[in-house]
């Protein structure tokens, strides 16, 4: 009974705390507000240079930062905010380069900017020294797409390439916001105790941005913190672990119930692979991570030229359902640590701990700390706790 | 006054209560004015299940004993803090003389949510090699009180709890 009623508690509580990572990983809500200032500015800068083309032009987030799954980088204090730079007037013929180089030229009229400009192979990139970086991808239309999709230079910039960041932000914000079901388990339906926020310990934070998002910050940290030690270029790129992750959210969402939100996210992770093409041709592995919002956009194209990428996704994989496996089994919250700094960085592992901490011993001075059944110490208000009245541990150092 | 003084409870009402208590569920054994108290605690559910060990005799203070899982060997070579004893080992919960605790309090409402806590900064302190719990140690406060109101090191304090 004791350890029946444990285990959903501790699932629970378990992705409070991986939550709370993610809130950690994401900027601040100032940060955003900055960024936000700073990249409409640059989009009126732009659109207020000479000619019809750079008039009609707009800029709108792309990426994590559209997506909400942003993580902060390992090693540095910029978030990356990726922008797109529309220009509808544009067509294809137009060499990539001198779309670049338009929005560049522009760039560089800004004395302000110009000091902070750098230049990226596909891209112009703004350094917000210890904020952010903007990096401003131009685009044009591609009127072969039927989902309103854009073209962006290539790498070498030397062709357009299909992408569509509006449709991929519309369908993953769509499958954001299926909720899955879960089940209410009937031993906390009986005490009228749940597994949910009500019984957290240290309950401190709002809830709640959408499971998938979470799910997301989640594998990208995971992944930045694996191949710190790894070749760092091998590692996944973030839009194919959002892909698969929202993928496999959909499929997890519609054909499960499940009990805590720690399950959603190891059945999802542990899915992932399933959504991803392969195909022998001519006994070559092909790989395919389709854009499905638009012709042509294979995420998974480089895995085609160097196997090697796909064999480092697959290594990354079962290390983060590993880590997920040991972090639900982890016995201690000396042992949770040791997991949680190995799978996700001894930065936000320290800063979780000491927060948790530092909410135990403002209740141990106010008195709203007790000890519940089942649920240990907690500052959450539970019938019939035991308030923990105040102490002072003595005795040798 | 000393009819304002509460009366101590007896080893036989402290049993009662122990039993009667959800978060102190276990067995124990009563024996005269003895009494022994065998319980499991979990501080948080991240947390392993100890197997703790109340001790209490009339007129003595009580003891704690963790006998399950071995935490000298938990602490791998390490001093564990707060203790009275490294093994069998002995938690000190609460400062001798200082009111915190007294025999008309009731163990189950003191000396047990103490244990929880206790453990839950040594959870803690495995992981960091600090103990974030405040406290006070022997020598320390020998020369603490010489020197009046002062009592410990900036760390202590800083912990907050300790009083």
């Amino acid at each position: 009974m004791y350890i029946e009623r444990r285990t959903p508690l501790k699932k629970a509580q378990l992705f409070g705390i991986l939550e709370r990572l993610c809130e950690w990983l994401e900027p601040s809500p100032t940060q955003a507000d900055r960024a936000k200032t700073s990249y409409e500015a640059v989009g009126q800068w732009i659109a207020g240079g000479e000619g019809e083309w750079l008039a009609s032009s707009s800029i709108y987030l792309q990426g994590s930062t559209a997506l909400g799954t942003t993580v902060k980088p390992i090693g540095r204090n910029e978030y990356d905010v990726d922008l797109v730079c529309h220009i509808p007037g544009l067509a294809r013929w137009l060499p990539p380069a001198l779309c670049k180089q338009l929005v560049g030229d522009r760039l560089k009229e800004s004395q302000r900017y110009r000091a902070i400009l750098e230049e990226k192979p596909r891209c112009w990139r703004l350094n917000y020294a210890n904020e952010f970086h903007l990096d401003i991808t131009p685009s044009i239309p591609n009127d072969a797409c039927v989902n309103r999709g854009e073209l962006v230079p290539d790498k070498a910039l030397r062709c357009w390439k299909a992408t569509n960041p509006k449709g991929y932000r519309d369908a993953f914000q769509r499958r954001a916001e299926l909720v899955p079901q879960m089940r209410l388990l009937k031993s906390f339906a009986e005490d009228g105790v749940r597994a949910d926020a009500d019984i957290e310990p240290f309950p401190e934070r709002p809830r709640f941005k959408g499971l998938l998002c979470r799910i997301a910050q989640i594998a990208k940290r995971h992944r930045d913190t694996f191949f710190l030690s790894r070749d760092a270029a091998l590692a996944p790129i973030s839009v194919i672990i959002t892909t698969l992750a929202a993928w496999s959210y959909e499929y997890c969402v519609r054909s499960a119930v499940f009990d805590s939100e720690l399950d959603v996210l190891c059945a999802v992770i542990r899915h992932m692979p399933d959504f991803i093409g392969r195909q022998v041709v001519v006994g070559r592995v092909e790989w395919s991570i389709w854009n499905e919002t638009t012709e042509g956009e294979n995420f998974a194209e480089r895995w085609n030229a160097e196997p090697a990428y796909a064999k480092a996704f697959f290594n990354w994989h079962a290390a983060a359902m590993a880590d997920l496996e040991r972090l639900t089994q982890s016995e201690g919250l000396d042992r949770l640590s040791e997991v949680l700094t190995e799978s996700f960085g001894q930065e936000p592992t320290a800063e979780l701990m000491h927060a948790m901490f530092a909410s135990v011993a403002a209740a141990r001075r106010t008195g709203t700390l007790a000890l519940a059944t089942s649920v240990g110490l907690t500052t959450a208000r539970i019938a019939g706790a035991t308030p923990v009245r105040a102490n002072t541990f003595y005795g040798a150092p | 006054m000393w009819f304002d003084r509460p009366r101590p409870l007896t080893v036989a009402q402290q049993y009662l209560n122990l039993g009667a208590n959800p978060a102190c569920a276990g067995k124990g054994r009563l024996y005269g004015n003895m009494m022994s108290w065998h319980l499991p605690v979990t501080p948080t559910p991240f947390s392993r299940c100890y197997s703790a060990r109340l001790e209490y005799r009339q007129g003595t203070s009580p003891q704690v004993f963790i006998d399950d899982p071995d935490l000298p060997v938990l602490a791998d070579g390490r001093r564990l803090p707060h203790v009275y004893e490294q093994a069998p080992t002995r938690l000190c919960l609460f400062l001798p003389g200082s009111g915190e605790w007294g025999a008309w309090m009731r163990l189950d409402q003191t000396i047990v949510p103490w244990t929880a806590l206790w453990l839950l900064y040594f959870e803690e302190w495995l992981y960091s090699g600090e103990w974030a719990g405040g406290g006070l140690h022997p020598i320390l406060r020998e020369r603490a009180h010489s020197r009046g109101r002062r009592r410990i090191g900036p760390r202590v304090r800083s912990a907050g709890a300790s009083s």
